[in-house]
Formats: C-alpha cells, sequence, structure tokens
C-alpha cells in the first residue's frame, strides 16, 4: 500500500478536533499565573515552563508524524520548515516563517507573528523577564530530541516585551546516533 | 467634549478613572462619579416598569448637573461604566456604541491573566484604547 502523501498544514488543521481559542488563551495564562505564584522567582517560571513543554514536546512528535506523513527531512533546513509550516500550523493554527539561516545552516530563526497564547496578556512590570511563551521553546526542543536531533531554543524577540514579532532562535547542537542498548551479537 | 470615563466595581470600588480635560477640577469630576453611583444603585434597586432590562443594562442619562450629563451603563456582573460630557446635544446612539467599544476594551483588559480582579485597570493598552474610542466619540457626535 503506498503511503500517503504528506498533508500541508491546513488540510490537517481544517481535520483535527479544535477548541476554543479564548479557552485555550485562558487556560494558559492560568498556569502561568499558578506557577508564578507558587514558585514566585521568575527565572524558575522560565525554567518550568521549559520543563513542561519539553514533557508536552516528546509526547506530541508521534502525533504529528503520524496526522502529517512528512518524509524523512534530509537537512536541517527542511526540518525547520516543516516545524514552522507544518507543525505550528498544525497545533496552534498559525504559520511561523524560517528566516536568519547561518553560514552552516544550523541555527535558524522562527518567526511568529501571531500567537494564539499571547491574547490579552500584557505583562506586569514585576514580571518583565518572564518568557511568557516559554512552553513553546521547549516543545520544539522536546519534540526534535525524540527525532535524534539536539537543539538549544531561545527567544530572541518577544512582544509582549515591545518587539513587533516574536522570534524563536532554534541551534542544533549535534544529531545523536541511533543507540541499541544492547550489543549485537556475533 | 468627553470630560471623564470611570469603571467602577460591584462594591463601588474605582477600578479605573481617566479625565481629558487640562483643567484641574479633576477632583470635581471625580465627585461628580461617586454621586451619580447612587443613581445607579437607585435605579438598579427599582427596576422601571415599562421596558425590557437587557443583559447589559444602558442605563442612560442618569442626571445633568451643571453643564454636565452623566451617562451610565452596567454590565451583568455588576460592574459600571460611568461617562461624563459636556456635549448639549448627545444622541442616544451614540452613547450605546461607545458604552459597547468600553465594554469590548474592558472585556479584554480583564482577560489578561496578570489582572487581579477587584484591583485597578493598570493595562496600558486598555487606556490607549479608551482614548482612541474617546477621540472617535468626539468626531463622530461634532457636526
Amino acid at each position: 500500500m503506498a503511503p500517503a502523501a504528506p498533508k500541508s498544514g491546513d488540510a490537517i488543521f481544517a481535520s483535527v478536533d479544535r477548541v476554543n481559542a479564548e479557552l485555550f488563551t485562558l487556560t494558559y495564562g492560568a498556569i502561568v499565573r499558578q506557577l508564578l505564584t507558587d514558585l514566585e522567582e521568575v527565572e524558575e517560571v522560565n525554567k518550568q515552563l521549559d520543563q513542561m513543554g519539553y514533557n508536552i514536546g516528546v509526547r506530541l512528535v508521534d502525533e504529528f508524524l503520524a496526522k502529517s506523513n512528512v518524509s524523512r527531512c534530509v537537512e536541517f533546513r527542511e526540518t525547520a520548515e516543516v516545524i514552522a509550516k507544518v507543525g505550528f500550523k498544525m497545533f496552534l493554527g498559525v504559520t511561523a516563517s524560517v528566516t536568519n539561516w547561518d553560514t552552516e545552516g544550523t541555527t535558524c530563526s522562527l518567526i511568529l507573528e501571531d500567537n494564539p497564547l499571547v491574547d490579552f496578556v500584557e505583562l506586569p512590570d514585576t514580571c518583565q523577564g518572564l518568557y511568557y511563551c516559554n512552553i513553546l521553546s521547549g516543545v520544539v526542543r522536546g519534540a526534535l530530541e525524540m527525532v535524534s536531533m539536539k537543539t538549544e531554543v531561545t527567544w530572541l524577540r518577544d512582544m509582549l516585551k515591545g518587539d513587533d514579532v516574536f522570534e524563536l532562535q532554534v541551534k542544533l547542537l549535534k544529531q545523536i546516533p541511533e543507540e541499541y542498548p544492547y550489543k549485537d551479537d556475533e | 467634549m468627553i470630560v471623564c470615563v470611570a469603571v467602577v466595581g460591584h462594591q463601588n470600588n474605582p477600578l479605573y478613572i481617566q479625565s481629558f480635560t487640562e483643567s484641574d477640577d479633576v477632583l470635581k469630576l471625580h465627585h461628580i462619579v461617586h454621586c451619580s453611583l447612587d443613581v445607579v444603585d437607585e435605579r438598579v434597586n427599582n427596576p422601571k416598569k415599562s421596558g425590557p432590562t437587557l443583559n447589559e443594562t444602558f442605563l442612560g442619562l442618569l442626571y445633568p448637573t451643571e453643564n454636565y450629563k452623566v451617562y451610565g451603563y452596567l454590565t451583568n456582573t455588576k460592574v459600571k461604566f460611568i461617562l461624563v460630557t459636556t456635549d448639549l446635544d448627545v444622541r442616544d446612539a451614540d452613547v450605546r456604541n461607545f458604552f459597547r467599544s468600553f465594554h469590548a476594551a474592558y472585556v479584554d483588559a480583564v482577560s489578561n491573566p496578570f489582572h487581579v480582579p477587584g484591583k485597578k485597570i493598570t493595562s496600558k493598552v486598555f487606556a490607549k484604547r479608551v482614548s482612541g474610542i474617546v477621540q472617535t466619540f468626539g468626531l463622530s457626535s461634532a457636526g
């Protein structure tokens, strides 16, 4: 049976179950608020959000591959494009664009002009160091780690801090080859 | 000319008050807003038998005083919006539209997860939107 052709982000987004955007935004806002109340330190909250995102990412990547049917990416450039166009569209409903490739092709920036997580949000003065969308960086990192790529994901620009877009920098640290836990029998 | 808008919580605590005149009788405006709350309570407790009351009750002209007119609007969470204007001829439809946009801006401001319900609204975006709405109100009713 021939494998199904990879579906575009729009097509998958149209076919999955959807939830009310305001409910999603308000739920995420409540999570961040509660973390701030519990942990009090902005750095701790950033770390927790990243960890939560990582846990989501490692599980999300299987669903992504199952629903989107994309073929193996030949190089990191393709991976970044797939994340931006298919991944973000499928799960957040917005498309990102990929820019700022470095010369070796291991670092790029994902630009998000529209982000449903931050509707209605304004950072108070006490939380200026908070990366409100840090969960997204964890998701990308976790998902890529499950497909054998170790990455470092950081926020370069943040609309809640006054910039005009969200810019997420993804740096490929290394490709981890598949390791087998047992030795081949002679 | 709108001179002042105010948002008052359900326990009559002020949540947002903004005046748009350069003159320094801001205190007088605060006082007018405060007095108008009594009128609001009176209207709420004795609903007029004529006319259906909608969910977002537009209370209309609360009372004309000196050279000001005070309009009120009540949301279903008992949050009141007060509008003080010096315009002599203000169309009812304009005020209703004003309150509708104001209500939308208010809802967006309180949806901010960092906003504590019951505390003052500190959102700069809200302040900007309100200034914008106030300016368009002035333009639409002029001429």
